[in-house]
């Protein structure tokens, strides 16, 4: 499980810097790869993003506006219906009692049973009717039927027969009167013939209306109700403020047609107000139809879809910003890899400069010396085969073991500018079959008597699989003996050397030789390819060994390296190819 | 006609010389050329049992010098003798015929040595 959440971080952040790539630093294209990983998920994550963000935005808010649009839309086609359905209710008994009134006339209404007569007429017709009366103009009910016994009673003041009196018909608003019930009252006003007018009057359940309006209501969250224009409900409501009658809607401005707004309800919640003002075109009612709609329950498809484009968001954010990463953590990784490289071989370029360089130098030096040692060897021999030759010098010892030791000093300094031109120039190769094996053996029957007197155990391990490889045989043996010596200086009696050869890749051969010996420090280790670097004593070492070795390899187109810690060992690694390309050389 | 064993060419005039006067003590007579034209010149005047021949010459290149003596006289045994001579330069002269290689500064055992052996030859 650890595994894979690391092997996961391993995708997702990239692993830059080792600490051995401090010396490389000064050769590194970018300083900080860490800000370019960051900077390119920022970019690119801003980019994928942002239109992702507005897109989604966009459409909350077309959303939120096909919300408003459609619930307003709906409401208001609600409350008109149910404002028709309540106009058609008042037009038809308003109708009925003026046909009423007209046909039969105020005598034969006003003769004993035959209102009853009529009420029953009406029941059947339309129902919901409660009692019928005529009144006379001065206000005195003259004829009553239904299950109070009103005759008699003096309407005068009520304010819907001042009402009716003034336009022809009148619809009451909702109240219980005399007997405690609420209803509604409408009256008509009809001529008799001796010019003085007479009113018929219905009173109406408000049941039926209720009913009405009721058969309007679609699901729990819609509520259709009707308020007087002061705001008083006229039929039941859960929007009535506690403890009095009183619609908790706010009365909306008049409007001649049905209208719909958008508002809040008392408890905080989004609602759709619908309103009509009721008017018959008989007469104009004190009503106002209020139909409240709750938004959130009406729109829930618009809000199932906003709820998946946020899913849908969420998900693509999540998709686009694992893939930006993981694309940046590859690419800023490859990179830094090849940075790196690069970095490394710019690092080796400057160390081979440096000694070719040296190298050069080397050369000029071997050439300008070599001609006046020329000149001295000679001279120096001329005198000592004159002290030789005549006799008057053969006595002095002396003259003649002076003489010896410059020509011996000259011999030195000629063995060193060989040395010097040939670590500088570049010989001709030339490449034979050579079994790696047979070599190493060779060279290490030099040492044989010396391993075995110093107690050294020489270990080599060249497995057979490892091919013939075309090189030098004159250099690769001079490259072998040269480390084997510098390792049999290096080890103490008793020490181990371990030779070992494998096979790099398919083109070239990896060949290590490692002692246990003394090791080389931090500081020496990046000299010892340099001509006249060594630590042994003055007289000792000419300090050209390594470097000569060195010149050697880069003319076999191998490649040597150097790793030791001081106190556990060193080990020296030739890489050569098995075949040396021949259009490369020079 | 004057005998000679050895024609030294060398540009580095003390050094011919001294070669000369150190050769002359070892029994061997020598004549001295310091560049390439007069020393082919010589060769084809008198026959010299040997030449040594340096190989930086001011006007002609060692090998240019080699070709023409063997040309002239194959029979002559000449010796390289350089400060800087390269594989390359050795391989070019043992191929022209010269009959060693030898690298300053000169052993001169190796040399006597060389001339003991021509001088058995010619006797």
């Amino acid at each position: 499980m650890t595994n894979m959440l690391k092997n996961l971080l391993g995708w997702m952040v990239p692993r830059l810097q080792s600490k051995d790539d401090e010396h490389l630093n000064p050769y590194f294209t970018f300083r900080d790869y860490r800000q370019i990983w960051g900077m390119g998920i920022f970019i690119l994550t801003t980019t994928c993003l942002l239109p992702l963000v507005v897109m989604t935005l966009v459409y909350h808010q077309l959303i939120e506006r096909s919300i408003d649009t459609e619930s307003l839309l709906r409401t208001e086609r609600l409350a008109s219906n149910a404002r028709r359905a309540v106009t058609f209710f008042l037009k038809e008994r308003l109708g009925a009692l003026t046909f009423t009134a007209n046909e039969m006339g105020y005598a034969k209404l006003s003769a004993p049973d035959s209102l009853t007569e009529v009420l029953r007429n009406l029941k059947l017709g339309f129902g919901g009717l409660a009692d019928l009366s005529v009144i006379a103009d001065t206000g005195t009910q003259v004829a009553y039927a239904g299950p109070y016994n009103l005759e008699g009673k003096d309407y005068s003041a009520q304010p819907w027969f001042m009402e009716c009196q003034q336009h022809n018909a009148c619809v009451s608003e909702i109240f219980s009167g005399y007997r405690g019930v609420p209803h509604i009252v409408v009256a008509v006003k009809s001529m008799r013939p001796d010019g003085r007018f007479f009113v018929l009057r219905a009173t109406l359940d408000t049941e039926r209306l209720i009913q009405t309006l009721a058969a309007f209501k679609t699901g729990e969250h819609a509520e259709l109700f009707l308020t007087n224009r002061e705001g008083v409900l006229q039929t039941p409501s859960v929007y009535h403020e506690r403890g009095s009658n009183h619609s908790s809607i706010p009365v909306p401005p008049f409007a001649e047609r049905t209208r719909s707004l958008l508002a809040t309800s008392p408890d905080g919640q989004p609602i759709v107000v619908g309103y009509a003002f009721i008017t018959t075109e008989i007469v104009p009612t004190k009503f106002i139809l209020m139909v409240v709609k709750q938004k959130t329950g009406m729109m829930k498809v618009w809000l199932d879809l906003g709820r998946q484009i946020n899913w849908f968001f969420a998900a693509s954010a999540a998709i686009i910003g694992l893939a930006i990463i993981m694309t940046l953590t590859f690419m800023v990784t490859k990179l830094f890899q090849a940075d790196r490289e690069k970095a490394r071989t710019m690092a080796m370029a400057e160390q081979n400069c440096q000694l070719a360089s040296i190298g050069q130098l080397a050369a000029g030096v071997a050439h300008e010396i070599n001609n006046p040692l020329a000149l001295i060897n000679e001279t120096a021999g001329y005198i000592r085969d004159l002290f030789s030759i005549k006799k008057q010098y053969q006595e002095d010892p002396e003259l003649v073991e002076l003489i010896d030791s410059i020509i011996e000093a000259v011999d030195r300094c000629g063995t060193i500018t060989r040395q010097l031109l040939g670590f500088a120039r570049r010989f001709d190769v030339q490449t034979q079959q050579i079994d790696l094996n047979s070599m190493v053996a060779d060279v290490i029957n030099f040492h044989k008597k010396e391993a075995e007197y110093r107690n050294i155990k020489i270990h080599v391990d060249i497995p057979e699989t490892i091919p013939l490889i075309e090189t030098d045989r004159g250099k690769l043996q001079q490259i072998i003996l040269n480390l084997v010596n510098n390792a049999f200086q290096a080890i103490n009696n008793g020490c181990f050397l371990d030779i070992q050869a494998t096979m790099e890749d398919p083109g070239h051969v990896r060949l290590s030789i490692h002692d246990n010996g003394c090791g080389i420090s931090e500081d020496h280790l990046k000299k010892v390819f340099e001509p006249f670097f060594t630590t042994k004593k003055e007289g000792q070492g000419t300090g050209l060994g390594l470097s000569i070795t060195y010149g050697l390899v880069q003319k076999l187109h191998g490649n040597i390296t150097v790793q030791s810690k001081v106190g556990e060992g060193t080990t020296f690694v030739i890489t050569l190819p098995v075949q040396i390309e021949k259009d490369s050389e020079s | 006609m004057k005998h000679f064993d050895i024609l030294i060419v060398d540009d580095e005039r003390r050094y011919a010389d001294m070669l000369a006067k150190r050769l002359g003590l070892r029994g061997l007579t020598c004549e001295v050329r310091y560049d390439g034209q007069t020393a082919i010149a010589a060769v084809a005047e008198v026959p010299f049992p040997a030449v040594i021949l340096d190989l930086r010459l001011p006007d002609l290149y060692g090998t240019e010098v080699l070709r023409e003596i063997k040309d002239c006289r194959p029979e002559t045994t000449v010796i390289i003798l350089t400060g800087h001579g390269t594989e390359k330069d050795k391989k070019a002269c043992l191929a022209l015929g010269a009959h060693a290689f030898m690298n300053k500064p000169l052993d001169i055992d190796r040399l006597l040595t060389i001339m003991a052996a021509i001088k058995t030859k010619t006797v």
